[in-house]
């Protein structure tokens, strides 16, 4: 035998086959692709040094795990379908004089061609759009890169080992494969009898019951501290629950339409009823894992651009004004001073204050059950359960109709209420030890709060013509308790922020400025307090800028949505292969059954309307349920974000359908090119 | 009356670019006569395949006529000629062509699901079939469940179950063991003595000798046939061999 005749064998082997080797060399290339796209970025000095580039280099280097394991699995499962195929090929040989020896020459050529391919050209896919990437991630974090074009030689090294590993142990899984095997096997291996599926009751019914369950838990909690502890517990139930019906409850399904004689002896069900019986037992799991790939996609897509685009939004929740001066005595004269060095800073600066808002709040936490808040520590931190946890905040009613530019008023023993988060459907409220208000609702709301937009428990804001009486009130529970660190809570505290007309660099300047001030001559110059004084009563004073903030706050974010994009990437990637195998080899077996079909009496076009119907099934399944996912996660999702500060309810909605959109328009794209490639199996000797 | 007319059907078949052609058939013509047995017989590559393909409307011949019961197959629309297969001919094939997703008994419903029947109606016309082929008990059983005979048998029910003017077999026994072999020519003869016209393709000289008639083709024509008229089976089988024999060392055509 001469030299070149392996190398030969591999290559026509390769080209032969080229149905399923292109699209296998292709993931190949791009798993290569987007791993050193994600190790370079997570590496490259360059993004470290934008403005928030080093949180969203911590996201891409948890990314870089996701994408190796999941590049594993993927190439895995291709190679196992590409094994099984070609096993008859081999058998051949086998038989027709070549030792297994000479086989797995045969197959280490093979296997080399391919690896060769898939990482010479997806590291050199991988260099050329590195720069592209690196835009990208500078474009998120609204920052700039400059032109040079770096390769980094350590992700180069990094993606050549890990892509050898699971290269050099595919080959080793193939060799296993053909080394145990018989020729006589190899030449069968496609074509072993299938034993029919059997209807499980059992698992299909459990399936269902997880899947109600899920659902259930998904639209009934209430409040986000739950939802935080059951998410992941719901996430479980509905993986589960998906694998169940797909593999079971489908079969299951198919078997119950069977046992209606007058429905299933109809020409349009006869056929593709039974043939989809088979294909759900050979399909379920798969496209459980399309129908779970997929939801993980739309779930981390939309939520994670929906923290992107709406970071802005969430960025004015917490910071109502550009600048925020908050003093936890309202006392006048003590304030004044502030006030008087945020003017002369400004005054520097040619600045006025615009859009200010200013109010005195007294605020405490308390849990409430039905219509009482109860505010007695010892009650608080001997309950588990912070579900009813509220933050209440009491504001004098002038300063809410000098903020809203409204002119209400309450009558004796009423309060004027606003909740966030989530509705207070009671006539009264009553504060433990304070007193009993009637509701009178505050339509407009309130502006944001700081506070508020950063916990999770909703809030209510009461509106009083006079808090004195509150704060008595408070200061006597304090007295009693003894609580040094409810002592806080008893004071009024003066909210005051304003916008400014500049630049948020200058604002940036004039925040320092101020802040050196007020840092240097702190409350002790002030109040004329002495430092021991000031911690006893508990005296502070907090100054924030949101464009000093904006960066830190938003590069979480961006991070977030920068691994949401390249995971949601690579897992559309891993489904759409998925689903292209599957329609292979759908159509490598179907091709028999056509023929029989012809023979025994039904028109091409009648089969190509049966094959239709049951590839739509088979393909559409898994987007249409992970839809249906989409829809009762929705409420989950929605207060997940609300952690991270997200109210914007709306948004969450544009978003989630605008992605789903996309997806499902992806999803038909990919079964317009795939079924064609069915057909085109099919019909080989058939279809003409 | 004949209900099949077969007339100087020619098949020349032309590869992928149009190099070369090969004729499979150049002049081939016979008639089958209402409730008779025919056999045709042939070597490999003598056009057997082919001649039965045309015969079931799966392949048009370049030229000549077929004329089953009246009708010509030639002339019957594209979109009609998998109702018009359905309703007049039965298959019965070497290696069954049962789907494996059905249970026999749905296999051996196909036909009339098809047809649009109704329930009811294939049930009564399944049983007394079954009965008769001595497979009601099998009715839920896969096909890879059960023996080759058993699947040849339910395979022949499919092709009775429409009542077809004409049964197309197409080397019944290929498959078959030596006893499943008996029990499948002893139905075709029953089911040929009840009325049943059948045409079979075979190599098997002793599927080939339970027919009333044997036709050989050579070389894409009718060579020679032979009546059986009133010599047993053991005799139509000598007579066959002798004829396979001449024709084997290249007898000239008598």
């Amino acid at each position: 035998m001469r030299l070149g005749f392996y190398p030969k064998l591999a290559v026509t082997g390769i080209a032969k086959n080229k149905k399923t080797y292109v699209p296998y060399i292709l993931t190949g290339i791009g798993m290569v692709m987007m791993f050193y796209i994600v190790t370079f970025l997570s590496e490259n000095s360059a993004v470290g040094n934008m403005r928030g580039g080093e949180s969203v280099q911590g996201f891409l280097s948890l990314g870089i795990g996701v994408i190796g394991i999941f590049s594993t699995m993927l190439l895995f499962y291709t190679n196992s379908f590409l094994i099984r195929r070609r096993k008859k090929e081999f058998g051949l040989y086998n038989i027709l004089g070549m030792s297994k020896g000479n086989l797995s020459r045969v197959i280490i050529w093979e296997s080399l061609i391919i690896a060769v391919t898939s990482i010479v050209l997806g590291l050199g896919c991988g260099v050329l759009f590195s720069k592209a990437a690196e835009l990208l991630v500078s474009r998120i974090l609204d920052s700039t890169v400059g032109f040079n074009f770096t390769v980094d030689e350590e992700a180069l090294v990094m993606t050549l080992k890990w892509f050898g590993v699971i290269f050099s142990l595919i080959l080793l899984s193939s060799l296993y494969q053909v080394y145990k095997s018989k020729p006589v096997e190899l030449m069968k291996s496609e074509s072993v009898g299938e034993k029919p599926p059997k209807a499980n009751w059992l698992l299909a019914l459990v399936g269902l019951v997880l899947l109600g369950g899920a659902y259930y838990l998904a639209i009934t909690i209430q409040d986000p501290i739950t939802v935080m502890l059951l998410f992941f517990v719901a996430v479980v139930m509905v993986i589960v629950a998906t694998y169940l019906l797909f593999i079971a409850g489908s079969v299951t399904f198919c078997r119950l339409l069977q046992k209606n004689k007058r429905y299933y002896y109809k020409t349009n069900h006869f056929i593709s009823l039974s043939s989809m019986v088979y294909r759900m037992k050979r399909n379920g799991a798969g496209l459980a894992s399309i129908c779970i790939l997929s939801t993980m996609v739309l779930v981390m897509i939309s939520s994670t651009s929906c923290l992107y685009i709406g970071g802005e939004d969430m960025l004015r929740q917490r910071y109502p004004r550009n600048m925020v001066l908050e003093t936890n005595v309202a006392d006048k004269e003590y304030t004044a001073y502030f006030h008087q060095v945020i003017d002369e800073e400004l005054a520097a600066h040619q600045q006025r204050e615009e859009n200010a808002i200013h109010y005195r709040y007294v605020s405490f936490g308390g849990i409430r059950e039905d219509d009482r808040i109860i505010l007695d520590e010892s009650k608080i931190s001997a309950s588990v359960d912070f579900s009813n946890y509220w933050q209440i905040f009491v504001i004098p009613l002038e300063d809410y109709n000098q903020i809203m530019g409204t002119s209400e008023t309450v009558a004796e023993g009423e309060a004027l209420i606003y909740a966030t988060k989530t509705n207070f459907k009671y006539d009264e409220i009553t504060l433990d030890g304070i007193g009993t208000f009637h509701v009178k609702n505050a339509e407009e709301g309130f502006v944001s709060n700081k506070t508020d937009s950063m916990q999770i428990m909703p809030s209510m804001f009461l509106f009083v013509p006079d808090v004195t009486d509150i704060l008595n009130a408070l200061n006597e529970i304090v007295v009693r308790t003894g609580d040094k660190g409810a002592r806080g809570m008893a004071y009024i505290h003066d909210y005051y922020g304003f916008d400014l007309a500049c630049d948020e660099q200058e604002q940036t300047e004039i925040y320092n400025r101020i802040m050196e001030r007020v840092t240097a001559e702190p409350i002790m110059e002030a109040t004329g307090l002495s430092a021991e004084e000031v911690a006893e009563q508990n005296l502070s004073v907090s100054f924030e800028c949101m464009a000093a903030y904006r960066d830190d706050y938003l590069s979480l974010n961006s991070g977030f949505f920068a691994l949401g994009l390249i995971l949601g990437l690579v897992f559309i990637c891993g489904a759409v292969l998925i689903m292209y195998y599957k329609q292979i080899i759908e159509g490598y077996e179907d091709q028999s059954r056509f023929e029989i079909l012809q023979k025994v009496g039904m028109t091409k076009k009648e089969i190509k309307k049966s094959i239709n119907s049951q590839v739509l099934t088979v393909f559409f399944a898994p987007l249409i349920m992970s839809g249906i996912h989409m829809g009762f996660a929705f409420p989950l999702v929605s207060k997940l974000l609300m952690l991270f500060g997200l109210m914007n309810i709306r948004l969450l909605i544009l978003v989630t359908l605008g992605s789903f959109g996309v997806f499902a328009l992806f999803y038909i794209l990919v079964y317009l090119a795939t079924s064609r490639a069915y057909y085109s199996i099919v019909s080989e000797n058939n279809l003409d | 009356m004949a209900i099949l007319e077969v007339n100087n059907i020619k098949k020349i078949y032309t590869t992928r670019f149009g190099a070369n052609k090969v004729q499979a058939l150049s002049d081939v013509s016979f008639s089958v006569e209402k409730g008779e047995y025919v056999a045709i017989m042939g070597e490999s590559g003598s056009g057997k395949t082919t001649l039965l393909n045309i015969l079931a409307a799966l392949d048009r011949p370049t030229s000549g006529s077929v004329c089953l019961d009246g009708n010509e197959l030639s002339k019957i629309r594209e979109t009609k000629i998998a109702e018009f297969r359905r309703e007049n001919l039965g298959f019965v094939f070497q290696d069954f062509n049962l789907l494996d997703t059905f249970t026999l008994k749905d296999n051996i419903m196909l036909p009339l699901v098809l047809a649009g029947k109704h329930y009811g109606e294939m049930r009564a016309k399944l049983m007394p079939i079954v009965q008769k082929l001595g497979i009601e008990g099998l009715m839920g059983k896969y096909p890879y469940e059960v023996s080759g005979g058993q699947k040849q048998r339910a395979a022949v029910a499919r092709a009775l179950i429409t009542h077809p003017k004409l049964i197309l077999a197409d080397e019944p026994t290929g498959a078959l063991d030596s006893k499943s072999t008996d029990e499948l020519l002893e139905l075709f003869g029953k089911i040929n003595q009840e009325g049943q016209t059948i045409l079979m393709v075979t190599h098997s000289v002793k599927a080939a000798s339970h027919a009333s008639r044997v036709l050989f083709i050579k070389d894409g024509e009718v060579f020679h046939q032979i009546y059986r008229g009133n010599s047993s089976s053991e005799a139509l089988y000598q007579k066959i061999s002798d004829t396979l024999t001449i024709l084997m060392t290249g007898g000239e055509r008598r």
